[in-house]
């Protein structure tokens, strides 16, 4: 078991990154009904914004801090400007635009930064491995590992227990009841988007230390994100989390022993589950929770 | 005793916590006109979402026609013989009038999976069938214009010739009088009687215009908060004092 | 559905009077040929998204899966099995077909974005497996065919000759799909995507026929693939991926879903752009997505679409999906739950 471990260990954190991305996905799908296929472009974003910062001087934690916010302000401006007006129309619009903006971000990516990636290292402090008796892990992942469940705890904190988490969750439920009770629903929206964003941006930052950072990185997590929701189940917020980490330890493992099939386990996953459960693990029907 | 047409034993739904509807039963006989009444969110829609297949209940049980259509889909009522308009017309609003009568009257015949054009036979018959249904309620005139250009009340008689292309034996009406001006809901008013006193279908609405209903059912159902707080017919009902604390209003009854 | 009237006819024959001419006219417009046969494939492509989106109602953003089914399909079997032209083309659409079969089931009673999720999600499965299964498929380095010869006259199609092959195709695709919109499985069609619910409340099995539709479809959609594969002499994992996808919808939005002929120019725009631009641009994606926004937001209904809405008497055209009012994100007819 002990030689497995790091594999689980491994496979532990790719399904929280799965985990925290679909949720920030669920979040703007289940409001809004936008899929926003530009999310790994927010993600891949974040991490080169980081890049840039800590190459101008600034230490890791503040890039840390504010690239994902610099992401958020762009992602709300393209949503109030592109997105919003398609709200009324619909999925395949808002689907298509997301589309052309993660076309044109990609491409900007290479033409900034390069075809081939940049090397992002980890800070100096989280350097290093730790032993822990059977094995040893690299810090900058036990980090990382902890800023996820850090994450995930502080967003089912935010959408099971406070009022705006409240308000959020009874807006997927009734749009018009929460408009007549006097929500601003475009503000709620522009928050909500925001949100989902802000997530996406960390959870880029984090990843471009331990993936590697090329203009095609945050897609290479959209996909598995994907699958993320669908097995958990729309809507459901704890199905993400369930399902992020069923999908991570699957694809590790099969990494392991069958390394042509990686990728393929997840989607054999979502198939028996959606044959046994269609509406997902923990799928309700549109509500958050 | 007329035969019963529809059946619901302790029907119930409920959503997340809340119970929309509560150990409902029904008895409608062929032949006869029915009305769901009761304030608002008590529950009339729902049940007749369930009724008519838009939702399966959590409890208990729908038959039509003798046979348990409990967890049926939707179509497969229809076949049997229902038909049903929705409280916002339900229609193909880009379609024209003729069009949307047409697509019924195919699917009844069965033509609608098919590959190839209609002969001509077909279409003659089908032109025969929409031009009566027109007819039957009275929008000829307007025949080849798109829905969506037409009024609401013009739309909601579209639909209600809708549910009659299919061949039902019942009808199904949530709140027919709906978003209608004063002058539509006389027309509205004058087809539903038609349908029972020429078509000698059975008829099932659900309706806040106590005047209409007073006027035009023969049984009432009353629910309340989900449950059937009455049934009789409209003088039981009228006299009927929880039904006249739950909402109507004396001077209502004393109109009739 | 409007009859086109004189006119829609004039022009149609001189759309084909064009394409016939094509072998002829390009190379004034320094255009290679294989673009102008590129364009007929892709509008094929597209025509079998149109049939999906602008007359079903349906997102199908995974149908790159059997596009690249078609591609593999016909190579594979003229590697494996030596089969002649139209045979590697027959088998393309077959993949298609039975592409749609293995996933459909899946989708059935989904709707809106959950089906697009779906579709989107299953078609990454076939990308995968032509990506790892390296043995069967060349893997990432795709795999290499001959275009075989024409069964019956054994000679090898090229240039003009392979061009004319496919703009027949394309004629046959097209006459094909004018008569099915006009068939009652194809009016019924239109009908279910302005008002499912209404369709099964007149007795209808929507989900009957949007998995016909999605047959239909992928059958399409790999008969263009196919016929890419023999264009190129080449298949590869990234025809099945949903940036492919993304590319054949766009095009069919581009020129107007719900339009027989937008297909077509949503293709010409975006082969013929691609073409120019990426000899000139090396960054050309940038102008392209910039274009895909564009288009989304100021013109939802092609440019096809929105010229035929300046002609007169024609005002009601049908738009690409529906006007949603704030509508919640549809996870399933609520009836179609289990």
């Amino acid at each position: 078991m002990a030689h497995i471990a790091p594999e689980i260990f491994n496979g532990l954190i790719l399904g929280a990154f799965y985990a925290v991305v679909a949720i920030g996905l669920s979040l703007i799908m289940n409001l809004t009904g936008t899929i926003n296929m530009a999310h790994g472009s927010f993600m891949t974003l974040a991490g080169y914004l980081a890049f840039a910062l800590i190459g101008a001087g600034t230490n890791y934690w503040y890039a840390l801090a504010i690239a994902p916010l610099i992401a958020v302000v762009i992602g709300i401006l393209m949503e109030r400007t592109m997105i919003r007006p398609l709200y009324r129309r619909d999925p395949v619009y808002s689907l298509l635009l997301t589309f052309g903006i993660s076309l044109i971000a990609e491409e900007a990516f290479r033409l900034i930064w390069g075809p081939n990636g940049v090397p992002f290292s980890p800070p100096k402090v989280l350097s290093g491995s730790i032993s822990l008796g059977f094995t040893t892990f690299p810090v900058y992942r036990l980090f990382i590992a902890g800023a996820l469940v850090v994450i995930i705890i502080a967003l089912v904190i935010f959408l099971q227990h406070t009022r705006y988490g409240l308000r959020l969750r009874a807006a997927v439920q009734d749009r018009e009841m929460i408009s007549a009770l006097g929500t601003n629903t475009q503000l709620l929206y522009m928050i909500n988007f925001g949100l989902g964003i802000l997530i996406a941006g960390i959870a880029g930052v984090l990843a471009a230390g331990m993936l590697s950072l090329n203009p095609q990185s945050g897609n290479s997590l959209l996909m598995p994100a994907f699958v993320t929701v669908i097995v958990g189940g729309m809507g459901s917020l704890y199905g993400a989390i369930v399902g992020g980490l069923l999908i991570g330890l699957a694809i590790s493992l099969t990494t392991l022993y069958l390394p042509a099939a990686s990728e393929i386990s997840m989607y054999v996953i979502m198939a028996v589950v959606l044959l046994v459960r269609p509406r997902g693990l923990f799928g309700e029907e549109g509500i958050f929770g | 005793m007329s035969d019963l047409l529809l059946e619901a034993k302790g029907v119930g739904k409920h959503f997340g916590g809340v119970h929309a509807v509560e150990d409902v039963s029904l008895r409608v006989h062929a032949g006869s006109i029915n009305a769901i009444i009761g304030p608002n969110g008590a529950g009339k829609t729902t049940f007749f979402n369930t009724l008519s297949g838009f939702y399966f209940p959590d409890a208990g049980h729908v038959s039509f026609i003798g046979v348990d259509v409990t967890r049926a889909p939707s179509y497969d009522r229809v076949r049997m013989g229902m038909g049903r308009t929705f409280q916002t017309s339900s229609v193909f609003p880009e379609l024209t009038v003729y069009e949307n009568l047409a697509v019924g009257i195919q699917s009844a015949d069965n033509l609608s999976f098919r590959f190839r054009t209609l002969s001509r036979a077909q279409r003659a018959t089908l032109d025969q069938k929409v031009d009566r249904l027109l007819g039957f309620v009275g929008l000829g005139a307007v025949a080849h214009r798109p829905l969506a250009e037409l009024a609401h009340g013009s739309q909601r008689l579209c639909e209600i010739a809708m549910s009659l292309s299919t061949d039902p034996k019942l009808v199904l009406l949530d709140e027919p009088m709906a978003g209608l001006a004063q002058a539509e809901t006389s027309r509205v008013v004058s087809v539903i009687r038609k349908l029972h006193a020429e078509l000698g279908l059975t008829v099932l609405f659900v309706e806040h215009n106590m005047r209409v209903v007073l006027s035009l059912a023969q049984q009432i159902t009353v629910l309340d908060r989900g449950r059937v707080l009455a049934a009789g017919t409209p003088a039981e009902i009228s006299a009927n004092a929880e039904v006249r604390e739950a909402y109507i209003g004396k001077e209502v009854i004393e109109h009739v | 559905m409007k009859s086109i009237g004189i006119w829609g006819w004039v022009a149609t024959a001189i759309l084909f009077v064009l394409l016939l001419l094509a072998p002829q006219l390009a190379p004034r417009l320094h255009l290679a040929l294989t673009i102008c046969t590129d364009v007929l494939l892709f509008a094929i492509a597209a025509m079998a998204v149109n049939l999906l989106l602008g007359y079903t109602g349906v997102l199908p953003f995974g149908n790159a899966a059997f596009f690249g089914l078609g591609a593999y399909g016909a190579g594979l079997s003229i590697q494996n099995f030596h089969v002649g032209f139209i045979t590697s083309l027959a088998i393309g659409t077959l993949a298609g077909v039975v592409g749609a079969l293995l996933i459909g089931p899946f989708l059935l009673r989904r709707r809106g974005i959950y089906f697009a999720l779906l579709m989107i999600a299953f078609g990454q499965v076939f990308y995968f497996i032509a990506y790892r299964f390296t043995n069967v498929t060349g893997g990432e380095d795709g795999m290499n065919f001959t275009r075989p010869a024409l069964e019956g006259f054994g000679i090898h199609l090229q240039d003009a000759g392979f061009y004319y092959a496919i703009l027949l195709i394309f004629t046959l695709v097209v006459a094909g799909f004018w008569l099915l919109v006009r068939s009652p499985f194809g009016r019924t069609l239109v009908a279910i995507k302005q008002n499912e619910v209404r369709a099964r409340y007149l007795g209808l099995n929507t989900d009957r026929f949007i998995f016909v539709a999605l047959l239909i479809s992928a059958a399409i959609e790999g008969l263009a693939g196919a016929c890419y594969g023999l264009s190129i002499m080449f298949a590869y994992p990234l025809l099945l991926d949903w940036h492919q996808s993304g590319d054949i919808v766009l095009m069919t939005i581009l020129g107007g879903a719900g339009t027989i002929f937008g297909p077509l120019v949503g293709a010409i725009i975006y082969v013929i752009g691609e073409d120019i631009l990426s000899t000139a641009l090396p960054w050309w994606q940038i102008p392209l997505g910039a274009l895909f926004v564009a288009c989304v937001l100021g013109f939802p209904k092609g440019l096809l679409g929105t010229a035929l809405d300046l002609l007169p008497g024609r005002k009601n055209r049908i738009e690409p999906g529906h006007d949603l009012d704030f509508a919640a994100p549809i996870i399933a007819d609520r009836e179609t739950t289990r």
